[in-house]
């Protein structure tokens, strides 16, 4: 714990919790010898115990008054499992349904039901570090990969608002691998593609794209979303439509085998087969991982405070308990030191 | 003072002096009670010729009466100056001991003897001396020294120089403290006063004892060496406490014993019949 404070010449007023060791709060009786009592380690214990919360109380009293907190920091953490950045198809077809029709009644589109089941996903692996990106016109980095997994859900949850018109799967790609460091060859990236239609990606952003994922060695998943009726990826071309522009998603998942990265692909056209691929890219992704993470400054004033009451609880314990040899007219006295 | 009744007190076996008082001496003389019959030649005193004593004699030989004499003796108190004396529990104990010594000064003068006062603590203290004399007055002033004397004394070490001052004939010594000192203190001191007649008295509170409470955190600050300690009452460590306490006196008393006489208890206030009935127990 690096701790500072923010007003450091506070912290003069700690001489101050010197005083119990002095003084006591308690009314003292004056005897004529304390040899007469016998030795009682209880008493001593309950003696020291007051003498000590008197001194912490004070001295987190004025702690707190000083401003304490704890520096923010980065610490190193290790997990089991991967990076995975969760890669989403924001564009306008996503608020349909599998059936291709905007949803209505019980139906759910496709943005809800990969939100459903990629929520479960995240909460079943809890060492995971997750990022998520969108793609739909231009790439948005929705969360920088972390282990906090609300807040991955949060971003998973953001993800069926209605989106725009476009697909620049490319872009996408090239965002969600930005969020991997490239000089840490012990991490295990994978990226979870969430689509549902093909995208054209043109040549020379194919060599770059290639490029990059030999960089970052990242494991490429995609979940195409068929819709009904739609062409799938692995629909065999007719006569002269063997073109990507007429069949992107057949051609995106060839692109994708000449990347060099582990890659699987898997069809969907309903949310439980939606289910069964994330399972299976569960199965798939489990390596030891380190990462780093910056945690923010805490502020402690609370906790000292907190603290301080409970040592000045204590301290009123002793005062209640108190009790007296004499009461009445021998009670009230002058200082012992007034005499000599 | 408006007590009139004395404090009774006796010294113990015959005392031997020359001024006449109250006490059985060892001197034999004219006055006094009747002793013994001698021949005229032991006791040439014709005054005191016993007529009948003669003529009843069958070796024809002239008896004198002899009387025992009654002589005064010098009665010194040794106060403990100590800062424990000024404890205050029912009373103030320093108020007690002045009040004690006024009312014995009045009858020891009263009753023909001379009274002295030494203070003492950790040494003898200068202002607290009296020297032996018989002016009715000096129980006033006697109590009053002692009601404005401080009481400030960290130790009872003068108890000795004060037990040798005490040299030549035998005197009654009260020595008035509240016996909280070590015990090889008290002990040196008995054997410097060995030689007198040693009259303890204990100087008592009994909030010290009985009004202990049961229950509860008391703090206790030494009046002497100003230690301060806490103390967690409860009825075992009440038990503990008042069979540590007692023990402590038996020890102190079983000194005395050896030494004198059994202590003189005074508790809470001054009972002038209760401590001569004491005196005349002891």
């Amino acid at each position: 714990m690096n701790l500072a404070v923010d007003r450091p010449w506070v912290l003069l007023a700690l001489v101050l919790a010197m005083l119990p060791l002095m003084f006591s709060a308690h009314r003292e009786t004056r005897v004529g010898s304390v040899s007469v009592v016998p030795a009682d380690p209880l008493s001593t214990l309950i003696a020291w115990t007051l003498r000590g919360s008197a001194v912490a109380a004070i001295a987190l009293v004025v702690a707190a008054l000083a401003g304490p907190y704890r520096v923010g920091q980065i610490v190193s953490r290790a997990g089991e499992g991967a990076q995975v950045v969760i890669l989403l198809d924001r564009s306008g077809s996503m608020n349909d349904t599998f059936a291709g029709r905007t949803p209505a009644g019980g139906e759910e589109s496709k943005a809800l039901a990969t939100k459903r089941l990629l929520r479960d996903f995240v909460g079943r692996r809890p060492h995971d570090l997750f990022g998520v990106a969108a793609f739909s016109t231009s790439p948005m980095l929705v969360l920088p990969p972390t282990d906090h997994h609300d807040a991955v859900r949060a971003a998973i949850d953001a993800s069926d608002r209605p989106g725009l018109d476009f697909t620049n799967m490319a872009r996408g790609l090239g965002m969600a691998l930005s969020m991997f460091a490239a000089d840490h060859p012990d991490e295990h990236h994978a990226i979870l593609l969430v689509s549902d239609g093909g995208a054209v990606i043109e040549t020379h952003l194919q060599d770059q794209l290639r490029a990059e994922f030999r960089k970052f060695k990242a494991d490429l998943f995609f979940l195409f979303l068929r819709t009904a009726g739609s062409r799938g990826m692995f629909d065999k071309p007719g006569p002269g439509e063997d073109t990507p522009r007429a069949m992107p998603e057949r051609f995106l998942n060839l692109f994708f085998q000449t990347l060099g990265v582990p890659y699987r692909a898997f069809q969907a056209e309903n949310p439980d087969q939606v289910a069964d691929a994330i399972d299976q890219i569960d199965e798939l992704e489990r390596f030891p991982i380190t990462y780093v993470e910056r945690l923010p400054r805490r502020d402690l004033t609370g906790l000292a405070y907190a603290l301080a009451c409970v040592f000045t609880v204590v301290l009123v314990a002793g005062k209640l308990l108190e009790v007296r040899l004499v009461t009445g007219a021998g009670a009230a006295k002058a200082p012992v030191g007034a005499t000599a | 003072m408006t007590e009139s009744r004395d404090i009774v007190y006796r010294p113990r076996g015959r005392i031997s002096g020359l001024r006449a008082g109250a006490h059985a001496s060892r001197g034999i003389g004219t006055f006094g009670t009747f002793r013994d019959q001698v021949p005229f030649m032991a006791h040439p005193d014709a005054r005191r010729i016993d007529v009948r004593g003669t003529l009843r004699d069958p070796f024809e030989a002239t008896l004198v009466r002899r009387f025992q004499q009654r002589n005064a003796i010098d009665v010194y108190a040794l106060v403990d100056m100590t800062r424990s004396l000024s404890y205050e529990g029912r009373a103030r104990k320093q108020d007690l001991v002045a009040e004690l010594c006024g009312a014995l000064a009045r009858s020891v003068i009263r009753s023909g003897d001379r009274f002295a006062l030494i203070g003492f603590d950790s040494d003898i203290r200068p202002d607290c001396f009296i020297p032996p004399n018989r002016r009715l007055g000096s129980a006033v002033d006697v109590e009053a020294l002692l009601r404005q004397a401080e009481w400030r004394g960290r130790d009872a070490k003068g108890l000795h120089d004060a037990a040798r001052r005490l040299g030549g004939r035998r005197k009654i010594v009260f020595v008035v403290s509240d016996f909280l000192l070590p015990l090889d203190l008290l002990e040196a001191g008995c054997e410097a006063l060995s030689q007198h007649d040693l009259i303890p008295v204990v100087i008592d509170d009994s909030s010290e004892r009985s009004d202990l409470p049961d229950w509860g955190l008391l703090e206790l600050t030494d009046l002497e060496t100003l230690q301060r300690k806490v103390v967690f009452m409860r009825p075992a460590l009440k038990r503990r406490w008042l069979a540590q306490e007692a023990e402590r006196r038996a020890g102190i008393r079983r000194i005395l014993l050896r030494f004198g006489r059994a202590p003189v208890l005074i508790t809470d206030v001054i009972d002038v019949d209760l401590i001569s009935r004491q005196l005349m127990e002891a």
